[in-house]
């Protein structure tokens, strides 16, 4: 007996805004639509806040700096072209904001207290391990493991080769999984 | 891991990240499901992800401030209305303004004013309890149909394209096809797959690119197999845009100037609930054509592609036999319908041509009897 399979996704155009694309959505946004933004706001605001907790000390600035990035895509979507996708485009602009936020102060590269959810020894020496890892690797591996971008995107936002940035993030695990491994006890050996 | 391994430690995690290429995907999957090293690595890169999850960030209060809702506010909204459409909206504002028998009416009732007004301006003759809807519809007959300035429009084209490709495998063409959707911005929006057997298995699917991404995107999808068929169109829909736009942008004002008469709703309660039903009708118009203005949106922004793959027919070899019992009862099947088959066909010979030998029997029986008794008396 042969199979038969249909696969049918709902039409964009028919969607109500919760279900549109973040593409039609900063589309409709350009075009003055205040709904879109909305949406898009509630799409972005915890990821964003996310990425900037994950790399800052303090989770008011955190705060901050995802606030500035949305009124950063405000200010610019005059100039907005869908070129790549709209995550990348929000992350582009928190990378830069980060940048910046850097050469300002001294703040050390992992700083955010992480939520204790497993033993608070686990979660200190995970973050340590990250902080560890080369900086550019460490950005790879985040942007990869927390904001989920795809290889063109990291690269993308990074101005890098594909290549490199899968060479990058295999050294990147490849540390981290050994920097996670207890060191044996000699007593115990 | 050995240096000699088929594929690299790098490739496997590409792999587990979803991220190879089409066409080492299937033989990646393969090695893996045999090779113990490389389920070994998996394993080891699903830890490293599983204890980097581990790191939860607590919900933020990120909200909208004041500077963002200024920007958003400040931000001109672009409602592509021509000006040519403001222009027929100010005249028709400009005409209800100086109109001498508006200006005449005692202002105690502003709605039957309107409807006066309204009825006035249409070629229809006046009448004193005309229904709303009647003197406006009577009124946007009156007002100047907009030109259409197309040419200071940019031309918007919806673009569609259908191509047909014979390949050796559906399933790497599928990964083809999914690769390019993600390599240029584009989505699924239906796939149709059959795999009936003793025939070739074959797929549709109906793929969105952004405009710009089209040509682009078409260009790869053609390399995934053998072009058996491709075809491009771009239909202008300017004009259709741009009417719909004006049609919007009248629809709108229509509720506006219905929503100030309902608000002061010093006519009598017929005209009151007239107003309504109007209002509700214009509504239920502007809502149809804002769909309707989204739908040609989403066909301007995105070209529509199809694509029909067919695989190159492998027939099937059947290395078991049917049964020795079942053969007996497929051939004692074939053996009964041949005999119905011949008796039916017998029968039916001799229904379409009895009748006519019968006949002829009959005719020249009597000669024939004749003819065998000279014979015989000839020889006796």
């Amino acid at each position: 007996m042969g199979a038969i399979v249909t696969n049918q996704a709902s039409d964009a155009g028919d969607q109500v805004a919760g279900s549109q694309s973040d593409e039609l959505l900063m589309l409709e946004f350009q075009r003055g639509s205040r709904e879109a933004f909305d949406e898009l706001f509630a799409r972005y605001r915890q990821p964003l806040y996310g990425f900037f907790r994950r790399r800052l000390s303090t989770p008011d600035r955190a705060q901050d700096l995802a606030q500035e990035t949305f009124l950063a895509v405000i200010r610019a979507t005059e100039r907005y072209q869908p070129r790549a996708l709209v995550r990348t485009y929000f992350y582009g602009i928190a990378l830069k904001l980060l940048a910046s936020e850097r050469r300002k102060r001294t703040t050390s590269p992992l700083a955010a207290e992480p939520r204790i959810t497993t033993e608070p020894d686990e979660a200190l020496w995970l973050q340590q391990a990250l902080a560890r890892l080369e900086e550019r690797e460490r950005e790879i591996l985040m942007l990869r493991e927390y904001e989920h971008l795809s290889y063109d995107e990291i690269a993308t936002l990074l101005h890098l080769p594909v290549n490199t940035v899968r060479s990058r993030l295999f050294r990147a695990r490849v540390a981290l999984k050994n920097q996670l491994e207890p060191v044996p006890n000699p007593r115990e050996a | 891991m050995s240096t000699k391994h088929f594929i690299e430690a790098e490739e496997l995690m590409a792999y587990l990240d979803g991220e190879l290429p089409a066409e080492r995907t299937s033989a990646t999957a393969a090695h893996v499901e045999q090779c113990p090293d490389c389920q070994r690595l998996a394993t080891e890169f699903h830890g490293v992800a599983q204890r980097l999850a581990t790191w939860e960030i607590e919900p933020g209060s990120v909200k909208m401030t004041p500077a963002m809702t200024a920007g958003l506010d400040k931000k001109p909204r672009r409602l592509h209305v021509p000006l040519w459409a403001w222009a027929a909206a100010a005249t028709v504002l400009v005409v209800m303004a100086i109109a001498p028998q508006f200006k005449q009416q005692p202002p105690t009732d502003k709605l039957t004013s309107y409807l006066q007004f309204s009825a006035e301006q249409s070629s229809a003759p006046r009448q004193a309890s005309q229904p709303v809807h009647e003197a406006f519809n009577a009124s946007r007959a009156a007002a100047p149909r907009a030109t259409r300035l197309v040419g200071a429009v940019k031309p918007m084209i919806a673009r569609s394209a259908h191509l047909t490709l014979q390949a050796k495998d559906v399933d790497k063409v599928r990964n083809g096809i999914d690769e390019v959707l993600k390599r240029h911005n584009g989505y699924l929006g239906e796939l149709n797959s059959s795999a009936p057997p003793g025939e070739a298995r074959s797929f549709d699917a109906t793929l969105r690119f952004p405009s710009d991404q089209f040509e682009a995107a078409f260009a790869e999808l053609k390399k995934l197999g053998r072009v058996e068929a491709e075809s491009q169109s771009g239909e202008e829909v300017t004009q259709q845009y741009v009417d719909l736009d004006a049609r919007l942008t009248n629809a709108r004002n229509s509720e506006h100037r219905l929503t100030d008469i309902l608000r002061e709703r010093t006519g009598r309660l017929a005209d009151v609930l007239s107003v309504e039903t109007e209002i509700e009708r214009v509504r239920g118009e502007i809502e149809s054509m804002d769909a309707e203005k989204k739908a040609l949106t989403t066909r301007i922004d995105f070209a529509n592609v199809t694509v029909k793959v067919v695989e190159d027919y492998k027939a099937q070899l059947h290395l078991a036999p049917d049964s020795v019992s079942t053969r007996f009862r497929n051939a004692a099947v074939e053996g009964y319908r041949s005999m119905i088959e011949e008796l039916v066909g017998a029968l039916t010979l001799a229904l379409s041509w009895g009748p006519s030998l019968l006949l002829w029997c009959a005719v020249l029986f009597f000669p024939a009897r004749l003819i065998w008794k000279k014979w015989l008396r000839f020889h006796a």
